[in-house]
């Protein structure tokens, strides 16, 4: 900012006045949770046992290095991360490769895209729980029989209920990988690929060493929030498997929810909370990172 | 939707209610309080049951005259039935009660959310008889011995309290002293397809090893019956209602000689094999994620020949609208486990007070659980109930004796009277389920591992020794 004189100075005052209603609310309803739940996770909080509360130091935190559900949810979070943001990322790109080749009528796939994204988590958990894949009546049971394959239990063994759920997020999510790389593709100049196909180079030569360099701050972009909201995937999960069966899809989120509201133990929950922040906010840091250094 | 306020005095009442709150001075009482009096002569029987029988108990039913409040219940038909009567409870006390149904998933949040931060948005809910411990810790809800004590307030000679079923009393009750009242509850009982069961020669299961081999006879996948099925879906409520009664029946103690809480005993282990077994080998594909409506409509359907469950799930196999077996279901008390023991499960709805409230609201809600609980209203909610759907779980031992009351089971199905108040009688026991403030806590760390157990996620002596080591630290702190 620079200094403009009185005139200047006066509008930022005004300014300021026109904008704090809004940052008020804004600090009401997220700065001062956080920073509530920050204090909390220091604190013992536990509504079945009252008589222990008071400040806990860093018990909380200490308590989940030896705690395995907490290791065990961790490692899930990792795998459901990973293995969803990269199913939507190749799925989207090769789906909006496929549509760049479509002369007319993309606006038709854009439509049809967007539609699993608008509906509610919790709405995409109970209709592919009952729909889709509820033993016997579920569609997708019905097609897999049909084919003459087993009957799978999806949401109710263990391993094909956390794959179950990284296919539902999918599922909800690749549309908009490929929404962000269809519009960054149709912006690629065309006239680096016409001199390519000069040089002679095959289709993959030119999709490996043009397409992908061009694309990759839109892929950096797909990866940053893909991760971001994996990672703090809640509803559609609850709503599917409740962490379930057993603890066989219960990533962190999940975790803390329970411990916090089932277990009625707010202190730990919140540790249990802040180390997924902690956790989110690294995985971000590192890929916006990655993201300017490619950029420089 | 159901305060059906008819062609009735009882808008006249509800008026005066209001007006009551605006002008709350002793003579604003006193001068509006006399047309009360006389519409509550107006409708000496009530629109559904005998205001006289009620006015007979030596209490003052109007001395909360003018409160409003609002009680969580579930939205179940026997509820729903008392949503109805209410407009008998405004004409009795001019005390506006309203019901707020909230789903069974979310009642217990809601309440614990409400005690802890001391609103008093809820004067009263359908408590979970497992909470109390919880609530009693915080001193969230009153003690009720200072209620039913006071002439004032309660005449006992009327209200009964020893009337209702003693297995609810004990598990509404801490140390003795007692902190809800139950209004509605269950006992779980066998339910078998009575033809199947004749055609294979079978009789009902008197032990464990019965109701196996029973399954196992009736067992035809093929023919899509499968053996037995008992709740799977995870959760405190769930198959963590259905396992204590296993264990208990195996021997299982819940805490150990020096009070130390053990859950991977040999008697635990043995129990959880038995339950995974039966499962695994004759309930249906899914099971691990049924809770007893999914059973009940199974059976419904035909596809299960027996599962042991609350009596009230009686309501929808023996619907004629909702199952193609009515006519075929036999009812039987819980096998014998390995101890001897048939252990039931002791589950009702009960009524606390919540201890935020002001002095007349306490009074208010008092009267409306004294109400909700007496024989009137029970009778009124149960056969004598004009709609369809009759409440089958009264608190009362008076009221199950009661011909009318008795016709109205009867037509469940073979033996389901004698089953229920056998169960009632004699196979209740009030530690069916470790009752702990940590009970929230323990109940789904346990309800995790039955359920990992299930489905294979680890073995019963794993999942066992996991909870173990959870629960350890749940109660450490």
């Amino acid at each position: 900012m620079h200094r403009q004189g009185g005139l200047f100075a006066g509008e930022r005052g005004f300014a300021l006045l026109m904008v704090s209603p809004g940052l008020l609310v804004l600090a009401l309803t997220t700065t001062f949770p956080l920073a509530y739940l920050i204090w909390s996770s220091f604190q013992n909080i536990n509504l079945a046992m009252p008589f222990l509360d008071g400040f806990a130091g860093l018990d909380n935190y200490r308590d989940m290095l030896s705690d395995g559900r907490f290791w065990h949810a961790l490692q899930l979070t990792g795998i459901y991360t990973v293995s969803s943001v990269f199913l939507q990322l190749v799925i989207g790109l090769g789906l909006a490769l496929l549509v760049m080749q479509i002369p007319t009528g993309q606006w038709l796939f854009r439509i049809v895209a967007i539609l699993p994204i608008v509906l509610a988590p919790v709405v995409v958990g109970l209709f592919w729980r009952t729909l889709m894949l509820a033993p016997e009546f579920g569609i997708v049971d019905f097609i897999i029989r049909t084919l003459g394959f087993e009957s799978v239990n999806w949401l109710g063994s263990p391993t094909p209920a956390l794959v179950s759920v990284i296919l539902i997020h999918t599922w909800q999510w690749t549309p908009f990988a490929f929404l962000v790389l269809l519009a960054s593709l149709a912006s690629l100049p065309l006239d680096v690929f016409e001199a390519a196909r000069i040089d002679k180079a095959n289709a993959f030569q030119r999709f490996i060493h043009i397409t992908l360099p061009l694309i990759r701050p839109a892929i950096i972009i797909v990866v940053i929030m893909r991760s971001m909201i994996a990672l703090s995937a809640f509803a559609a999960i609850f709503a599917a498997t409740g962490g379930g069966p057993g603890t066989a899809s219960e990533i962190l989120n999940l975790y803390a929810y329970k411990t916090s509201f089932v277990e009625l133990n707010f202190g730990y929950g919140s540790a249990l909370a802040v180390s997924l922040l902690i956790i989110t906010l690294g995985v971000s840091g590192i890929l916006f990172h990655l993201r300017t250094a490619r950029r420089s | 939707m159901t305060n059906r306020i008819g062609k009735s005095a009882i808008p006249i009442s509800k008026a005066i209610t209001r007006r009551t709150v605006l002008k709350a001075t002793a003579s604003g009482v006193a001068l509006l309080s006399a047309p009360a009096i006389l519409t509550g002569r107006a409708h000496a029987a009530g629109k559904y049951m005998d205001l006289e029988s009620l006015r007979s108990a030596k209490i003052d039913w109007r001395q909360a005259e003018g409160s409003k409040i609002t009680i969580g219940v579930i939205p179940a038909g026997y509820f729903k039935n008392l949503e109805t009567v209410l407009s008998d409870f405004a004409a009795l006390t001019g005390i506006e009660a309203r019901l707020e149904m909230t789903p069974p998933g979310q009642i217990r949040q809601k309440a614990v959310l409400d005690l802890s931060s001391g609103t008093g948005t809820w004067a009263s809910h359908a408590a979970d008889p497992m909470y109390y411990p919880l609530y009693v810790a915080n001193k969230w809800i009153d003690p009720l011995d200072a209620y039913l004590g006071n002439e004032k307030l309660t005449d006992n000679g009327w209200f009964r309290y020893e009337d209702i079923l003693a297995g609810w009393r004990g598990v509404t009750s801490i140390d003795g002293k007692p902190y809800g009242i139950p209004y509605d509850g269950e006992a779980t009982i066998q339910v078998y397809r009575k033809d199947v069961f004749d055609k294979l020669s079978l009789k009902p299961a008197e032990t464990f090893d019965e109701f196996m081999s029973n399954a196992d006879k009736a067992h035809d996948p093929e023919n899509r019956l499968w053996g037995a099925a008992l709740r799977g879906f995870r959760g405190a409520g769930q198959n963590m209602y259905i396992y204590p009664s296993i264990f208990r029946a195996f021997g299982g103690e819940w805490f150990n000689n020096s009070g130390k809480m053990v859950v991977n005993s040999s008697e635990a282990i043995a129990a959880l094999e038995w339950y995974v077994k039966l499962l695994n080998n004759y309930a249906p594909q899914g099971v691990e994620n049924w809770n007893w409506p999914d059973i009940a409509d199974a059976f419904g359907q035909g596809t299960v020949a027996s599962y042991i469950d609350a009596h009230s799930s009686a309501a929808i196999v023996a619907n004629p609208e909702k199952s193609k077996v009515v006519g075929k279901i036999g009812f039987a008390r819980w096998p014998k486990g390995p101890s001897g023991k048939r252990v039931t499960s002791i589950w009702n709805w009960s009524f606390p007070i919540n201890g935020a409230l002001s002095n007349k609201d306490k009074t208010a809600t008092w009267l409306f659980i004294q109400w909700a609980a007496s024989r009137e209203t029970q009778v009124a909610t149960s056969y004598a109930f004009p709609g369809a759907y009759k409440r089958t779980g009264a608190n009362r031992t008076s009221v199950w004796a009661l011909s009318d009351y008795r016709a109205l089971l009867e037509a469940a199905g073979d033996n389901y009277i004698s089953a229920t108040t056998t169960s009632f009688a004699k196979d209740t026991d009030v530690e069916w389920r470790p009752r702990l403030p940590q009970w929230p806590a323990v109940g789904d760390t346990m309800a995790t591992a039955i359920q990992a157990s299930l489905v294979g996620q680890a073995s019963v002596t794993d999942a066992l020794n996991a909870a173990q080591r959870k629960i350890e630290g749940i109660l450490k702190g």
